[in-house]
């Protein structure tokens, strides 16, 4: 009993990760109507500059987070503005879903690995915190950073959740997501939203990028088994669905974490793949895909 | 109001409109007419902003418009209100009206506003909270013409108000219409396909064909006039006028 309850806070916790990069590349999904491949990559770079900014002596480990959200958010709007917005020119509007933009994302990918690897090297970072003694429920102990994840996001997803549906710039950016031209006409910002958006998705992965950090290591390959597991997560959800993600998320880390701890340890990454199989079988639109992708 | 001078804009290198001339003086309801495929889009498009253009000029208000953003023409006073397909169908009636009123900051005007478009459309009052996805065809062209009042504009661009809309709905749209430009005196320029509809509500007419303005004059005349009546009057709802003028 004990063990379960482990499993279930770490899958949890692990699975809000997941959820909080599967928010992003769905988020963006549904702002520029691309998909977004080197996702993965902004994540460890948010992980790197959590560090970065945690290494200043004085700056607790909260501060790295949020500090790393708004630097890693900002790079994300240079990376739109410079990159990206180029190649949506040619498609005469904010939308590119050809093959140019998936090759520029997967080549922006590569090339942030890189800029990685220069700044920070190859090797294995670990994160200079410390949180202190782990927390005993029963016989097992429970690190805490376990639980700082599970707080912080929801303290995240609530932010989220109230700027959408609270304000006006929130109905803006879901209305940008819905249908361009029309918010134009609307007299809203169109540019400066999808830059809004990519920045807002960009934070949340180095959100997940600084959780982590306290678990496994910080290093420049991280990024792209968290962009399959983001993608699984976000498929198994319903791409483009915003709560879908996170609950994907959430299944994901759940699953793997207890097939993991039951069945096969070594086989852990496997097992959000055979999800994901499954759920394209049995339902393709993912679990809250229904009204999600009838764009106009 | 909106004085449009040889408009000439397209799509990539083909050219759709070949030199537009228009005026829609304040106040009053202009119907611009013509089939499938004429161009009435791309000149709605080209005046809003979300077609360049590539020559001529689009006038509003004694300012030069043309190739303006589309939220900045917005600001300016002049309102699109697309076809009801364009609401936001994942949203409840109150935010599509909401992000109709997006380029203001008071409150109180808006909150008025909003309380006007419930007494224009008392249905879209009792749904506020639904999302527009559940609204019928015309409800929701009742929504976007109500999102479009509350930008609060000094004219308002209708896109098809009537497609795909019973005649009796169509009518009662027509109406209100009719009233919003009587009693709010905001300028109307209709832009339709349901040319008999739009006459009986329209001072003026234009009728546009393969990029030019083929036709122009008063309402009554064009509606008697034997080029107009062959090219796009099917004429099936003759008593519509008889209703309209109660």
């Amino acid at each position: 009993m004990g063990l379960l309850l482990d499993f279930a806070i770490v899958g949890l916790s692990i699975g809000i990760v997941y959820g909080l990069v599967a928010l992003g590349i769905s988020l963006i999904y549904s702002g520029l109507d691309i998909v977004h491949f080197a996702h993965g990559e902004v994540y460890m770079i948010g992980a790197f500059i959590g560090i970065a900014i945690v290494s200043i002596s004085g700056v607790p480990y909260f501060g790295a987070l949020v500090g790393a959200m708004i630097v890693t958010g900002v790079v994300g709007v240079v990376i739109e503005r410079v990159f990206y917005r180029r190649l949506t020119r040619g498609g005469g509007g904010y939308t590119v879903a050809g093959m140019g933009m998936i090759i520029c994302g997967f080549g922006m990918s590569v090339a942030l690995q890189n800029v990685a690897y220069l700044i920070w090297g190859a090797a294995p970072h670990p994160y200079p915190v410390s949180f202190g003694m782990p927390i005993f429920l029963g016989n097992i102990a429970l690190p805490k950073s376990y639980l700082y994840i599970l707080v912080i996001a929801l303290i995240l997803m609530a932010v989220l959740h109230t700027f959408l549906t609270r304000t006006k710039l929130g109905l803006a950016v879901r209305a940008v997501a819905y249908n361009k031209d029309t918010s134009y006409l609307m007299g809203v910002n169109v540019p400066v939203m999808i830059s809004l958006i990519f920045g807002v998705a960009c934070a949340m992965a180095a959100c997940a990028g600084v959780l982590i950090g306290p678990i496994n290591y910080v290093q420049i390959e991280m990024g792209y088994l968290m962009l399959l597991k983001a993608f699984a997560a976000a498929v198994v959800g319903g791409f483009g669905s915003l709560p879908g993600a996170l609950l994907g998320g959430v299944i994901v880390g759940l699953f793997e974490t207890l097939c993991a701890g039951y069945l096969i340890a070594s086989y852990k990454d496997i097992y959000a793949f055979l999800l994901l199989i499954v759920v394209l079988m049995v339902r393709p639109t993912g679990l809250l895909g229904i009204l999600v992708k009838v764009k106009a | 109001m909106l004085t449009i001078r040889s408009l000439q804009t397209g799509y990539g290198k083909v050219q759709i409109l070949r030199g537009i001339d228009m005026a829609v003086p304040e106040g009053r309801i202009v119907a611009l007419l013509g089939g499938n495929g004429t161009g009435k889009s791309t000149l709605l498009k080209a005046v809003s902003g979300l077609l360049p253009v590539w020559s001529g000029a689009i006038e509003f208000n004694g300012e030069e418009i043309q190739n303006r953003k589309p939220h900045v023409i917005v600001r300016r006073g002049l309102t699109q209100v697309t076809q009801g397909k364009d609401m936001y169908p994942a949203m409840t009636v109150e935010e599509n009206l909401r992000i109709g009123a997006y380029t203001r900051s008071d409150k109180a005007g808006v909150a008025a506003d909003m309380k006007k478009v419930f007494d224009y459309f008392p249905v879209l009052g009792e749904r506020r909270r639904q999302l527009a996805a559940t609204l019928s065809g015309g409800e929701v062209q009742m929504l976007v013409i109500g999102r479009g009042l509350m930008a609060n504009p000094k004219l308002i661009m209708l896109d098809e108000p009537s497609s795909a809309l019973a005649p009796r709905v169509v009518l009662d749209i027509f109406r209100n219409v009719k009233r919003i430009n009587r009693n709010e005196g905001i300028t109307i320029l209709l832009v339709e396909q349901n040319v008999r509809m739009a006459l009986l509500l329209a001072e003026y007419g234009y009728v546009i064909r393969d990029g030019v303005i083929h036709i122009e004059g008063d309402a009554r005349d064009l509606i008697s006039d034997d080029n107009v009546r062959l090219a796009y009057l099917g004429g099936t709802v003759a008593d519509a006028g008889a209703e309209m003028a109660h």
